[in-house]
């Protein structure tokens, strides 16, 4: 039997091979999951509930149709296998905090699409993970309950939002865990954390169940340390739900072209990118290495202009603050969530609830967009981030006509250490690679690509994808991972170490 | 206050409507599966979704869109193929998001119409109306015979979503103030709605009264709605102003609410134009205010000042992709237009030579058009001949007893079969009018058909010459006096005549064959 220490730094095929062949069953590897994240998460703090009845009732369920002779492939593809899920994704009975006072007392009465397509395929719910207060911001210290610990180097951040999602899977405690990405949430935690995260096309999974931010930018997408574990996770949530009219039918086996390599392919390198200010040179450099690497082994590197997609950040900081706005105006103390005690009449209520509720980052974003929508300043701002919407998703469409993929830095840097950005503009700039992206709709990842030659820190490679071809993305990262080899658990949390 | 007709000598009133209908006819509402029902247990039809939780997102019911393209081909409207959701931003506990889902500045229906024929004592209220010859037109009216036609514009009808229903306790008579506290219903709460907005063209309250009753005829015959003014399923708001006569500039106007009856709506809006122009005249300044019409005080009062515009921070919703109407599917729905009022009234004036009156009486209800049917097919090859009496039987007779009553035509003893019988025993002079009456009301009571009334009563009618001459030589004989008086000049006498004659026929004499024998006899 394996070690309760290291079902979570093992892969899904790997915890599935070992449930078919008998050598420990689905409620060991819960009861092993829960174990590892009670010695380690003191350290990462990347979970905030964790959801062991549910757990043990899945594992139950695996076990008993393992006893009575069905094959394991026939339970799912995640049949057997601990998940995590960041904390503005609705599990029935279990609490969607979204990491805020706000929802402190919230327990959902229903559960979302995307973890119910996880239960469906077989999955161990084992808890739900700390993130940035409603998903606003890129390092986890926003969150109310306190920040999540880069497992790499505990004085550093895991990125965010969905900084909790990342340091699971980077800690060795969980092999799979959702996250969602409003303009680099996924995508630059994974970074940050040295996994494989993927923020798909928009539409490709679901959004019912999962608290709104923007809701024009929101996706949902698996972390893991491979790229075979991601595209089945990817496999068992996406496609058409009839609770989420934006959602679309994506009949694709995501993990159907991973051995092809990139030979033949053609990978779009964008130089604005690479020349940016404030891109570091350790990340240049890897992500320049990682450029020649897919060119050695056969893919044709062209160079693609971008021309709108330096206007993204300021695009997205009108879109993203004027939905958050909206989205966020029913925590109003009145049916749920944080009510300030005493007050006798509505509005005083709201005021005081709110102010209290709502931590500075999640306040300064609904002013902003609230500034942003009212009369007079709409037709200002509002439209033309419209515009320039539809300006820099035709920019990739076009880049697209001539190439399969885009390669580009995640991040400008790697992690920093806690408190180092205190600035708000400043840490906007985190997203400067993976804002557009969102604007576009299209879909990007995060592939590991070695540390940093000046931190030492996890560096990532962004992958972009053509709208709803998420599969050339995972083919060229399966090409990178066959180059640095399978994501590794962070050093200090490998071979079953608590980060001590 | 001066009265209307005073009013309008100096101002001009100008006003719009915004009238609301639930689609009460769908089963569903408008972005989740729950159910629609009226009356049902406190929050017991909703769902994450229209209880606005963490992480719902809507999904648009078809038929709700089916059903509002239904509403704009019946009121002439462009049917746009292309139009978008928005949020309308603000927060109160009936809107669990927090924000209505509605639509912005382009909707499925712009720009259409209705025609409203004004005559009577409605015609009576539009100021000067007898300058204009028939046929000559002013503005938007057209004068008529007997009226005139308004043609009135229709902006838009948009799509929204209803909110809760608040209850407030421990107030008086439920109301806000004095409340200790207050109550949300949900299960209205995303109900389906639209919204018809009126171009700014009517110009008196009886033109208001009849667009919303003509509106209120087609949402019936078009099925989508019960339109129930007391229930709230429509409901109507009204924007006046006053301007004076000659003027072109609009004057500030108020909106009103809370008229929830045709005659509310009526009494509402005049009360409100000479409210205005009571204010105006002594030099005051009208205040852009939302009013309540009180019923029983017979007056509008303030319910809230707006120093400025609501700012709703309306942004296209984007959990709802931009809607797109296909040809097919716009047609489709065309197909299942029924036939309007208008069209029906027009019909039943060609078919069965109807005056414009009649046949648009008898369109106003469903219930009373598809009797008047029914009785002109039960009546066969007389069913030309017969149409005005049962016309006039159906307009004045039954929906007088029906509107006492407050029953159903369906569930009354009255047949179209019977309906016709009795109209024929009247127009072959076998009863007399006021026997068809007394047969009228019976068939209601005893639910027996005419005839077997009138045998029973032996309420046959003389209208024999030969057995009437001799009554009438027998009154004349009797009464010289009145004879005398007759030749004299006072030929009003006629009526004792007649009175005798029919007491000595037990009320069974043909009036008009007695009268005739008794002019001629006394003309000797």
């Amino acid at each position: 039997m394996a070690s309760s220490q290291t079902f979570g730094s093992m892969s899904v095929r790997a915890i599935q091979a070992g449930l078919a062949a008998g050598e420990f069953s689905a409620a060991e590897v819960a009861r092993g999951t829960f174990e590892r994240i009670g010695a380690a998460d003191a350290r990462v703090h990347a979970f905030l509930e964790t959801t062991e009845a549910a757990a043990l009732e899945a594992a139950a369920r695996v076990d008993a149709a393992l006893a009575a002779g069905r094959d394991l492939s026939e339970l799912g593809p995640l049949a057997g296998v601990p998940v995590g899920y960041k904390d503005n994704m609705n599990l029935l009975g279990t609490h969607t905090t979204c990491s805020s006072r706000m929802l402190e007392s919230y327990v959902s009465p229903y559960t979302a699409t995307c973890v119910a397509r996880t239960l469906e395929a077989g999955a161990l719910p084992v808890g739900k993970l700390n993130m940035d207060e409603f998903a606003f911001g890129s390092s986890t210290e926003t969150s109310a309950f306190g920040p999540t610990r880069n497992p790499w180097d505990l004085d550093r951040v895991p990125g965010g939002s969905s900084g909790g999602s990342a340091a699971a899977v980077a800690a060795g405690l969980v092999p799979v865990t959702l996250g969602s990405d409003t303009g680099g949430s996924i995508r630059q935690p994974g970074s940050f954390c040295g996994i494989v995260a993927v923020k798909p096309t928009y539409g490709v999974v679901s959004r019912y169940g999962v608290v709104a931010f923007g809701s024009s930018l929101d996706q949902v997408g698996p972390f893991a340390r491979t790229v075979e574990d991601a595209a089945l996770t990817l496999n068992a949530i996406s496609g058409r739900d009839e609770l989420d009219c934006t959602s679309q039918e994506v009949a694709v086996d995501f993990t159907a072209n991973l051995a092809e390599g990139v030979r033949g392919m053609r990978i779009g390198v964008v130089p604005a990118f690479m020349d940016a200010a404030g891109l570091t040179s350790e990340v240049r450099d890897k992500v320049a290495e990682a450029a020649a690497k897919l060119e050695e082994l056969g893919a044709e590197l062209v160079e693609v202009e971008l021309p709108n997609a330096q206007a993204a950040m300021s695009a997205y900081y009108v879109l993203g603050p004027c939905e958050a706005f909206s989205n966020l105006a029913r925590f109003d103390s009145v049916r749920y969530g944080y009510c300030d005690p005493g007050h006798k009449d509505l509005g005083g209520q709201y005021e005081a609830s709110r102010a209290n509720g709502f931590g500075p980052e999640a306040r300064r974003r609904i002013m902003l967009g609230s500034y942003l929508l009212s009369a007079g300043v709409y037709d200002k701002y509002y439209y033309p981030a419209q515009q320039v919407r539809t300006l820099i998703t035709q920019d990739y469409a076009r880049a697209f006509e001539q190439i399969d993929c885009i390669l580009a830095p995640v991040a400008p840097r790697t992690a920093f250490r806690f408190g180092e950005i205190a600035d708000p503009t400043e840490m906007y700039l985190s997203d400067m690679f993976t804002i557009s992206i969102n604007i576009a709709g299209n879909g990007g990842m995060s592939m590991p690509i070695g540390l940093g030659a000046e931190t030492g820190m996890p560096v990532g490679a962004q992958l972009v994808a053509p709208a709803f071809r998420d599969k050339n993305m995972l083919r060229v990262a399966a090409a990178l991972e066959a180059v640095y080899g399978p994501a590794p658990v962070a050093p200090d949390f490998a071979d079953g170490k608590a980060g001590e | 206050m001066k009265k209307l007709e005073e009013v309008f000598e100096t101002w001009e009133a100008v006003i719009g409507l915004e009238i609301h209908a639930e689609l009460t006819t769908l089963d569903t509402k408008m972005f989740c599966g729950c159910k629609l029902e009226f009356g049902a247990d406190p929050n017991t039809h909703t769902c994450p979704v229209c209880l606005g939780l963490p992480g719902a997102l809507p999904v648009p019911n078809k038929a709700a869109i089916e059903s509002i393209v239904l509403a704009g081909l019946a009121t002439n409207c462009d049917i746009e193929k292309h139009s978008m959701f928005y949020r309308k931003n603000y927060m109160y506990p009936d809107m669990a998001k927090n924000f209505q889902t509605t639509q912005g500045p382009v909707a499925f229906c712009m720009r259409g119409h209705l025609d409203l024929d004004v005559d009577g004592p409605a015609a009576r209220e539009r100021y000067r109306l007898d300058d204009l010859a028939a046929g000559e037109s002013d503005g938007n009216i057209t004068r008529t015979e007997d009226g005139y036609v308004a043609h009135v514009g229709i902006t838009r009808i948009h799509m929204e979503e209803d909110a809760g229903k608040m209850v407030h306790v421990g107030g008086g008579e439920g109301r806000i103030a004095g409340a200790t506290h207050s109550l949300v219903d949900y299960n209205r709460a995303g109900t389906p709605l639209i919204e018809l907005v009126t171009e700014p063209d009517l110009r008196t309250p009886e033109e208001a009264r009849l667009f919303m009753q003509k509106l209120r005829q087609i949402y019936l015959a078009i099925g989508i709605s019960d339109c129930s003014m007391e229930e709230g399923s429509l409901r109507c708001d009204g924007n006046v102003s006053l301007r004076r006569r000659g003027a072109e500039e609009f004057g500030t106007k108020t909106e009103l609410k809370n008229m929830n009856s045709f005659k509310n709506l009526h009494d509402g809006l005049a009360y409100e134009i000479c409210r205005q122009a009571e204010v105006l005249e002594e030099g005051g300044v009208i205040y852009q205010e939302t009013r309540h019409w009180d019923p029983s005080a017979k007056r509008t009062i303030v319910m809230r000042v707006k120093e400025t515009a609501d700012d709703y921070r309306l942004f296209p919703e984007p959990d709802l992709a931009p809607y797109d109407l296909s040809d097919a599917f716009i047609e489709r729905v065309r197909a299942k237009l029924p036939e309007l009022p208008d069209q029906k009234a027009r019909r039943f004036e060609e078919a069965f030579g109807l005056t414009a009156y009649d046949a648009r009486h008898l369109v106003e209800h469903r219930e009373t058009s598809r009797f008047f049917e029914a009785c002109m097919e039960a009546a066969g090859d007389e069913a030309a001949k017969l149409a005005k009496p049962v016309a006039n039987l159906v307009i004045n007779d039954v929906t007088a007893y029906l509107n006492a009553e407050g029953v159903a035509l369906a569930a009354t003893p009255l047949s179209p079969a019977r309906a016709v019988e009795l109209v024929r025993l009247q127009a072959s002079d076998a009863i007399s009018s006021k026997q068809a009456k007394q047969v009228f009301a019976a068939v209601l009571a005893e639910d027996k058909d005419p005839e077997a009334i009138v045998e029973e009563r032996g309420m046959k009618q003389v209208s024999d010459a030969g057995a009437i001459e001799a009554v009438v030589a027998e009154v004349i004989a009797a009464n010289p006096d009145e004879v005398a008086r007759y030749k004299d000049g006072n030929t009003k006498v006629i009526g004792f005549f007649v009175g005798q004659c029919m007491k000595k026929m037990r009320g069974q004499g043909n009036p008009k064959v007695i009268n005739e024998l008794l002019a001629r006899r006394l003309a000797e």
